[in-house]
C-alpha cells in the first residue's frame, strides 16, 4: 500500500493534512474539524454486469441495489457482487429507466419510466401502466416516489397519484396544484408530504393528511439571477427534492437551496465546495449533510453550520479521483485517489448505511464509508504525507475552482 | 310544512334551492313531490298530485316490502333487502342514485316513482315559475318523457315475468292510465294551509315518513310500507276522484272535497284534532297516516321512547280502539264497515316479517382441521355459518354464525382461534375456538377467499379474490398491515412444511395479448418478510385453484385446467375444450403439468387437492363428477423423474393417457365435492360435498368411502339447487369435461376470450361475461341472438359448447332459475346512498354530459346514458361502436350492462380491452363509442371512477 493509498483511505490522515495546513496560513476555522472523506471505491459499468452506462437512478433495498439506466434496470446482489439485469427482452416494460422507489412494505420495485409510464416489478413479474391502459397522466416519467398506499409518478405532464388498493388514479396539473409548468423532474416522500420538483414551478409540497398544497417558487422570479440573496428557492427550474430531519434540499439547473422551515439558505459554486450550479439531483442525509449531483461531479455539504464541503470529481484525462475539502471559497484539503466518480456527470445519488452510490453518466460508483461519521471531527496528529505535496495540491484546487472544471467532464 | 319549497311558493321569500353544501350552488336538486303538488294539485291541474297518489307509481317503493319482490331480487341475484337495493330502487324510487345533496329536505326516497322520476328534478322549474321568468321557463323545462323513456324501467324483465307471471305491460294502456293533462285553462290555487294548533303545550303530529324511520324493513314487519299500499295512504287523494265528488255532491259540498273540513275529517291525519299542530316534514297528503290512529308523535317519536312501551303511552301513543275506527268508518258513505275485517286488514304487527324464499342450505366449500386434530371447522357459504365436527365421533356439534358467503377457514398455530373469509361481506371473522364465538370482524378486499396464517401465526393472510390482492392481517391487532399484489383472483394457499413459503393459486390468467395462451401464476410469499418472492408461472393454464405442499418441501401441487380458448370448440386435439389436470411447482419454482383427465372420461372442475402427511398419496376433488382421484405420488414424481424435458414441457401437459400410471383409485363421493383434507396419522381424508350438504369420510386404507356427516340442510332439493347441481356437474358435456362452473366460476367469469364456433380458427371471439345478475339483461349472446335464458343454456349451448344432448326440459328449467339467483355481489365503490367522491362526482358530470369539451352538441344517440341508463345501464339493444374486428361477423353487439363493472375485465365484446381505460384511449378513434376523444386524461379518469359505482 502506497502512501497516498493510505491517505486517501484514512480520515485520521485527514486530521493530519489539515492540522498542517493550518501551520500553513490556512483558516483557523479548520480546528473544528474535517469531514469524512470517502476514499474507497468501486464502479460499476457495463463490463460488470450492468445493462447501460448511463445511470439515472439507484435504489437500495437490504441487500440489493436496483439501478435504473438508459437501457435497462440491473439489481446488484451486495451479499454476492453478482448483477442481473433486465431488458426489454426480458419483459421490462420500456428500455428507459429513469427513476425508482422500493416499497417499504410490499418490498415491490416501483420504475419510472422515460417515455414507457411505470412499472411495478415485483416477484419477477412487471406490471406496466401507462397513458394507454391506465390514469397515468403522461408516459414520460421522471421519479417515482411510494407514499403509503399510493405511488406518484413525476412526468412531463403533471404528476399522477396511484392507489394501489383502489386502483384510482387522480392527476395534479395547473388545474388542482399550485403548478405553474407542469414539467414535473422530481418526486419525493417523507414525514407525510410529497415534493414535487417542477421545471418552472420550484417545489410542490402536498400535506397527505390535509391534501394541501404549498408552493415554494423563487421570490424575486428572476429567471437569470438570484436578485435577493436567500430570499426563497435560488431558481424555479427544479430538478430534485430531498426531505430529511426537518430539512428540505433542492436542487436547480442554476444552484441548490436549503430550507429549515423559516430560513431559505442558496448554494453556488462559486462560493462553496459545489462543482456546478447545473445541479441533476439532491439526497439529503440528515439537516447538515446533502450531496449535490452536478454535471461537473459530486458537491457534498457536509457541515451546514460551517459551510464545508467536499466535492468529488475526476480527472478526465487519468480517470483518479480527486476529493476536495474546503469551507466557503477556501480549500482546506485536497485528497487525491485512485479512484472516486467513475464519471463527473453525476445523476444520482443514494446512501446506503455509510456507504453512499452514485449514478453517473458512465457507470455506477460506490463509495465505502465503514468508518463514515457524520459532520467534522477533530483527529490527533499523525502525517504521513509531505507537507509540500499537499500544499501544492491545495493550490492547484484553488485555481481549479477559479477557472471551473473543463467541459471534457460532460458526457458524450 | 316541511319543505322550505312549498314556504317559498307561498311566502315568495326567495330561496334558491340547495345552495349550502359544498360553497357553491347545488342545482338542479330533487325537490319533492309535495312541491310539485304546491301548483299541480287541485281541479285547476287537474288533480295531477292526487292522481298520481292513486297510482301504483306513488306505491312502488312500498312494493318492495311484498315477498314477492323478495322472490324478485333473488332471481335477480340481488341479497340485499329490496328497499336497500339500488338496483331495485332505481326503478322503485325517483333519484336513487344521487347523492343527498341532490336532494332537498322534502325530498323522500319513499314516495315510490313520483313526478321527478320521469320529468328530471324539480328545483330549476319551480324557480323558474316562482320568478315567473319566462327564459329560465324554457331553459328549465321539465323533461317530457316518451314511451321509449319508460321501457328503460318497464321493458320486459325476465325475474318480475317469473314471479308475476303476468305479459309484458301494455303500454299504451299504462301510458292512458297515467296520463295527467294540464287543462288548458289551468289554474293554480293557493296551497291549502294547516289548521292552527289546538294547544301550545300539546304534541304535534310528525308526519307518518316520520314513523317511517324506524317501522320499516323486515324486522319490523314492514309496517310502513304495509300502511303505504293501503286505502287509507290514499285517502286524501281519493277526494279527488269522480266518486268523492259524488258523494261530496250528495253531502251538499260545494267546492272541492279536499278543502272541505268535513271530507277532511276522515281523509286525512290531525285535521280536525291539530293538537300541539304540525311538525316540519307532516304532509297533509299523506292521507290517513299512523299518527291518525295511534295520536300525535312528537311525544313518543324518540327511539328510547318507542322501545318502552310505559313510557310511549305516557307521552301519548295511543292503542288503536274500535271507536277510533268507526269515528270515521261507521255507516261512512253507506259503506258498511265489518270492524274485525277491516283490523285483519290493516293489521301490521311489530313482529319481523317472515323469510321469503325457500329452505336454507349449507353449501360447505372449505375446511380447517383444528391442530390437535379433535375438530373440523367447516366454512358453509349458503347458510352462512362454519359447522364443527367432533372428528372422533364424526358427528355435527355446533354450527356458529359468521359473515356473509364463508369461503374458508383456518386456525391459528395454538387453535384457539379460526379465521373464516366471508366473500359476501368483504371480512374475517374471528372466532373464538373456546367459546365457539366469533370475536371480532376484520375488513379485508374484495370477495375474500383462501385464509392462512404463518407459522408462527403472527400474520394472517387473507386473499382478496376480486381484488387480485393479499391483504396481511396482524392477528394482534386484527388490522390489516399491507396489501400484496397477487395475480388475477387469489384463490387458495399453502404454507410449505418449513414455514418459509405460502404458495398461492391464483383462477384466473394473468391478462395476456390479445389471442394469446393463458399465462396463469402461482404467487410465492417469503413468509419471514410478508412479502412476494417469487412469481411461478403456469403457461397454457387457468382456473388454478387447490394447492397442497408435499411433506418433503420438494414441490407441491395445484389443480388446474387448461382451456383451449384459442381455437374452436370443435377442434378434439389435445384433449379437446377444457383438459382437466394438475401442476407441480417445484420449490425451484420449475413447473410440470400433467393430466387427469382420460381417453373416455375427464376429471372436471379438480377443485382442492390435499397430500398426504405420510407423502404417499394425493387426494384431488373433481366438483364436475363427484369423484375423488388418488394418485400415487412415487409414481408421479417417478413419472417425471425419468421422462425427457421435452415430454415434460410438450408431451405430458396433454397427454390423455398418463394419469392411468398414477390415479390408482376414483372414489365416488357426493355433489359437487369441493374441499378436503386429510388428518395429521394419514388414514382418514373428509370431502366437502358443496351441494350434499355433507361430508365424505375416506378411509385412506381402504381407499374407499366410508361414512357420510350429514352437515343438517334441508332434506328437500328445490329446484334452484337442482338447478345448481346442474351448474356445477358435467354430465351434460361431451366426455364429462367440463361443466358450467368451469367458464363461470363463483357464478362469475374465467377472464378468457373464446373461439366458440367452428366458423374457423379466430373468427367471432368473444369475451366471456358474468352470470351475476343476468336474467334481467336478456338479450344474450354479445351478438344479442338469444333472447332467453333458456335458448342461450339449451339448444345453443349443445350446439357449440356441450356437444351431446342437451339438457331435459327439467335441468335446463332448474338450471335457468339457479343462474338467474347467483348471488350479485354489492357494489365496493359506492354503497347505497353514499356520497360520491369528489372525483367520481366529476366524472358522473362526464357521464351524463350533452356537450363537448369545446361546447359542441354530442348528438344524443352518442352520449354515455342513452344506452346505458340506469339502474341496470344497459338499454338491452345492439349498437355499432365501432369495435368491430377483422375477424368478426358483426359489427352492432349487445349493450353490456355496467353494474359492477370493475370486476369483469376484459372489455368489449371481443376481450381486447384488458382496462377500462383502454375503451376508449384504443378502442374508440372515430367517438362512435360515446364522444370521448375531446377528452383530457383527468376527465377520462374521472369518468372510470364513476363507471366504478354503478
Amino acid at each position: 500500500m502506497s502512501n497516498q493509498q493510505s491517505l486517501c483511505r484514512s480520515p485520521i490522515a485527514l486530521g493530519t493534512a489539515i492540522v498542517l495546513a493550518i501551520g500553513w496560513g490556512l483558516p483557523a476555522v479548520a480546528a473544528e474539524g474535517l469531514p469524512y472523506v470517502y476514499t474507497d471505491w468501486k464502479h460499476f459499468t457495463v463490463k460488470d454486469g450492468l445493462p447501460n452506462d448511463h445511470v439515472f437512478a439507484v435504489r437500495v433495498d437490504g441487500p440489493r441495489v436496483w439501478i435504473g439506466t438508459e437501457d435497462g434496470l440491473a439489481c446488484l446482489d451486495k451479499r454476492t457482487g453478482r448483477i442481473r439485469s433486465w431488458k426489454e427482452k426480458d419483459g421490462l416494460p420500456w428500455r428507459v429507466v429513469s427513476g425508482l422507489d422500493v416499497d417499504p412494505k410490499t418490498g415491490d420495485l416501483w420504475i419510472a419510466l422515460f417515455g414507457g409510464g411505470l412499472a411495478r416489478f415485483s416477484g419477477g413479474r412487471f406490471d406496466h401502466w401507462h397513458q394507454l391502459n391506465s390514469g397515468l397522466v403522461n408516459d414520460v416519467v421522471y421519479g417515482v416516489a411510494v407514499e403509503n398506499n399510493n405511488v406518484w409518478a413525476a412526468t412531463t405532464a403533471g404528476a399522477s397519484r396511484y392507489n394501489t388498493v383502489t386502483g384510482e388514479w387522480t392527476i395534479f396539473t395547473e388545474k388542482n396544484a399550485p403548478m405553474e409548468e407542469i414539467w414535473n423532474y422530481a418526486v419525493t416522500y417523507a414525514d407525510g408530504k410529497i415534493y414535487l420538483g417542477v421545471w418552472g414551478s420550484g417545489v410542490l409540497e402536498f400535506d397527505v393528511a390535509t391534501e394541501r398544497w404549498k408552493d415554494y417558487l423563487d421570490p424575486d422570479r428572476e429567471m437569470e439571477i438570484d436578485l435577493y440573496r436567500d430570499d426563497g428557492i435560488v431558481h424555479v427550474i427544479t430538478t430534485g427534492t430531498s426531505f430529511v430531519d426537518g430539512i428540505l434540499w433542492v436542487s436547480s439547473y442554476f444552484g441548490m437551496s436549503r430550507y429549515d422551515g423559516r430560513h431559505w439558505r442558496g448554494f453556488y459554486a462559486h462560493e462553496t465546495g459545489l462543482p456546478s450550479d447545473f445541479g441533476n439531483a439532491v439526497k439529503g442525509r440528515s439537516a447538515t449533510e446533502a450531496w449535490f449531483a452536478t454535471d461537473k461531479g459530486v458537491g457534498v455539504l457536509t457541515d451546514f453550520a460551517t459551510d464545508t464541503w467536499v466535492t468529488y470529481t475526476m480527472e478526465p484525462k487519468t480517470h483518479k479521483g480527486r476529493a476536495v475539502v474546503s469551507r466557503g471559497t477556501k480549500v482546506l484539503k485536497v485528497v487525491d485517489m485512485e479512484r472516486c466518480l467513475p464519471h463527473n456527470y453525476a445523476l444520482w445519488v443514494e446512501f446506503d448505511g455509510n456507504d453512499v452510490w452514485v449514478g453517473t453518466s458512465k457507470g455506477l460508483g460506490w463509495a465505502s464509508g465503514p468508518d463514515y461519521y457524520p459532520g467534522l471531527k477533530v483527529e490527533p496528529i499523525a502525517g504521513e504525507e509531505g507537507e509540500s505535496k499537499n500544499a501544492a495540491r491545495l493550490a492547484a484546487a484553488e485555481a481549479m475552482k477559479q477557472s471551473g472544471v473543463s467541459s471534457e467532464d460532460r458526457p458524450q | 310544512m316541511g319543505s322550505r319549497w312549498i314556504v317559498a311558493a307561498l311566502s315568495g321569500l326567495v330561496l334558491v334551492p340547495g345552495t349550502v353544501a359544498l360553497g357553491q350552488l347545488r342545482k338542479p336538486v330533487y325537490v319533492g313531490s309535495e312541491v310539485c303538488a304546491s301548483c299541480h294539485a287541485g281541479p285547476g291541474f287537474g288533480h295531477q298530485f292526487s292522481r298520481w297518489l292513486l297510482s301504483r307509481h306513488a306505491r312502488a317503493y312500498a312494493v318492495l316490502a311484498r315477498p314477492e319482490a323478495k322472490l324478485i331480487a333473488e332471481l335477480s341475484g340481488i341479497p340485499e333487502e329490496p328497499q336497500e337495493s339500488s338496483m331495485c330502487l332505481g326503478c322503485h324510487a325517483t333519484g336513487a342514485e344521487v347523492e343527498e345533496w341532490e336532494k332537498d329536505p322534502s325530498f323522500h326516497l319513499e314516495d315510490g316513482v313520483q313526478c321527478e322520476k320521469c320529468h328530471g328534478p324539480g328545483s330549476e322549474h319551480v324557480e323558474a315559475q316562482r320568478h315567473l321568468n319566462r327564459a329560465a321557463q324554457l331553459e328549465a323545462k321539465m323533461e317530457i318523457p316518451t314511451m321509449d323513456f319508460c321501457m328503460a324501467c318497464h321493458a320486459e324483465k325476465g325475474s318480475h315475468v317469473a314471479v308475476h307471471q303476468r305479459p309484458m305491460l301494455d303500454m299504451e294502456a299504462a301510458w292512458k292510465e297515467i296520463a295527467h293533462p294540464t287543462p288548458d285553462e289551468w289554474s293554480r290555487a293557493e296551497p291549502l294551509g294547516l289548521p292552527p294548533p289546538a294547544s301550545e303545550d300539546a304534541a304535534q303530529y310528525v308526519g307518518s315518513v316520520a314513523c317511517g324511520a324506524c317501522h320499516r324493513g323486515p324486522e319490523m314487519g314492514y309496517q310502513w310500507s304495509r300502511w303505504k299500499m293501503s286505502p287509507h295512504a290514499h285517502a286524501y287523494a281519493a277526494l279527488a276522484t269522480a266518486a268523492a265528488r259524488r258523494i261530496a255532491d250528495e253531502w251538499g259540498v260545494a267546492g272541492d272535497p279536499q278543502r272541505n273540513a268535513e271530507c277532511l275529517r276522515c281523509h286525512t291525519t290531525g285535521w280536525h284534532d291539530p293538537a300541539g299542530g304540525f311538525a316540519d316534514g307532516f304532509r297533509l297528503s299523506e292521507g290517513v297516516g299512523c299518527e291518525a290512529c295511534h295520536g300525535p308523535g312528537s311525544e313518543y317519536v324518540p327511539e328510547a321512547i318507542m322501545r318502552d312501551p310505559r313510557a310511549a303511552r305516557l307521552a301519548g301513543l295511543r292503542e288503536q280502539s274500535r271507536e277510533t275506527c268507526l269515528a270515521c268508518h261507521e255507516k261512512a258513505h253507506g259503506k258498511p264497515f265489518d270492524y274485525e275485517k277491516a283490523l285483519a286488514e290493516i293489521a301490521h304487527p311489530t313482529e319481523p316479517a317472515r323469510q321469503a324464499g325457500g329452505p336454507r342450505y349449507k353449501t360447505p366449500l372449505n375446511m380447517a382441521l383444528r391442530p390437535d386434530g379433535q375438530e373440523l371447522y367447516v366454512a358453509c357459504e349458503a347458510s352462512h355459518t362454519v359447522i364443527v365436527i367432533d372428528v372422533a365421533r364424526r358427528t355435527k356439534v355446533a354450527e356458529i354464525a359468521v359473515g356473509g358467503q364463508p369461503n374458508d377457514v383456518t386456525f391459528s398455530p395454538d387453535g384457539r382461534r379460526a379465521y373464516v373469509s366471508n366473500r359476501l361481506d368483504d371480512s374475517v371473522s374471528v372466532i373464538s375456538v373456546p367459546a365457539r364465538t366469533v370475536i371480532a370482524e376484520i375488513p379485508v378486499g374484495d370477495e375474500p377467499h383462501g385464509v392462512l396464517t404463518d407459522p408462527t401465526g403472527r400474520y394472517l393472510y387473507v386473499l382478496n379474490t376480486l381484488a387480485d390482492s393479499i391483504s396481511v392481517i396482524d392477528t394482534e391487532s386484527s388490522t390489516e398491515v399491507k396489501r400484496l399484489s397477487a395475480s388475477r383472483s387469489p384463490w387458495s394457499l399453502a404454507l410449505s412444511p418449513d414455514g418459509a413459503q405460502i404458495l398461492v393459486t391464483n383462477n384466473l390468467s394473468r391478462f395476456v395479448p390479445f389471442r394469446t395462451p393463458s399465462m396463469s401464476e402461482v404467487t410465492v410469499i417469503d413468509t419471514e418478510r410478508a412479502v412476494v418472492e417469487n412469481r411461478v408461472v403456469v403457461p397454457a393454464a387457468n382456473l388454478l385453484q387447490g394447492v397442497d405442499w408435499d411433506p418433503s418441501g420438494r414441490f407441491a401441487l395445484i389443480t388446474l385446467n387448461r382451456t383451449k380458448n384459442l381455437v374452436p370448440m370443435t377442434r378434439l386435439l389435445q384433449g379437446w375444450t377444457i383438459t382437466n389436470g394438475l401442476g407441480i411447482i417445484w420449490r425451484d419454482g420449475r413447473v410440470d403439468q400433467v393430466l387427469l383427465d382420460e381417453p373416455g372420461i375427464c376429471f372436471p372442475d379438480p377443485a382442492d387437492v390435499a397430500i398426504t402427511p405420510d407423502g404417499r398419496l394425493a387426494l384431488v376433488t373433481s366438483s364436475g363428477s363427484n369423484r375423488v382421484a388418488v394418485v400415487d405420488l412415487r409414481r408421479l414424481i417417478g413419472l417425471l423423474e425419468e421422462a425427457s424435458h421435452y415430454e415434460r414441457e410438450h408431451v405430458f401437459p396433454n397427454h390423455l393417457g398418463k394419469p392411468t400410471e398414477f390415479v390408482i383409485r376414483h372414489i365416488p363421493v357426493s355433489h359437487s365435492p369441493r374441499g378436503v383434507v386429510i388428518t395429521a396419522d394419514s388414514r382418514t381424508a373428509f370431502v366437502a360435498n358443496a351441494l350434499d350438504d355433507s361430508l365424505t369420510v375416506i378411509d385412506l386404507g381402504r381407499l374407499e368411502a366410508v361414512g357420510r356427516i350429514d352437515l343438517g340442510g334441508p332434506e328437500v332439493i328445490t329446484q334452484t339447487r337442482f338447478g345448481e347441481r346442474v351448474f356445477h356437474s358435467a354430465k351434460v358435456t361431451f366426455r364429462r369435461q367440463f361443466s358450467c362452473h368451469s367458464c363461470h366460476p363463483d357464478g362469475h367469469v374465467d377472464g378468457l376470450t373464446y373461439d366458440i364456433e367452428p366458423d374457423g380458427i379466430g373468427v367471432s371471439p368473444v369475451d366471456n361475461r358474468t352470470l351475476r345478475g343476468i336474467l334481467d339483461t336478456a338479450p344474450f349472446k354479445w351478438e344479442g341472438t338469444n333472447p332467453s335464458l333458456s335458448r342461450q343454456c339449451g339448444p345453443r349451448l349443445a350446439v357449440f359448447f356441450t356437444r351431446i344432448d342437451p339438457f331435459t326440459p327439467e335441468e335446463l328449467t332448474a338450471l335457468d332459475r339457479y343462474i338467474c339467483t347467483i348471488p350479485r355481489p354489492p357494489n365496493r365503490y359506492r354503497p347505497l346512498g353514499a356520497e360520491l367522491t369528489e372525483a367520481q362526482r366529476r366524472g358522473r358530470e362526464v357521464f351524463y354530459r350533452t356537450r363537448t369539451n369545446d361546447g359542441r352538441i354530442i348528438p344524443k344517440e352518442n352520449r354515455c346514458a342513452t344506452c346505458h341508463f340506469p339502474p341496470l345501464y344497459t338499454d338491452r339493444r345492439q349498437h355499432d361502436v365501432g369495435t368491430k374486428g377483422p375477424y368478426d361477423r358483426e359489427s352492432r353487439f349487445d349493450t353490456p350492462h355496467l353494474n359492477n363493472i370493475y370486476d369483469s375485465a376484459p372489455y368489449l365484446h371481443n376481450g381486447a380491452a384488458a382496462t377500462l381505460e383502454e375503451i376508449w384511449t384504443r378502442f374508440n378513434p372515430y367517438d362512435q363509442h360515446g364522444v370521448t376523444n375531446d377528452m383530457t386524461k383527468d376527465q377520462l379518469n374521472d369518468l372510470v371512477e364513476y363507471l366504478k359505482t354503478l
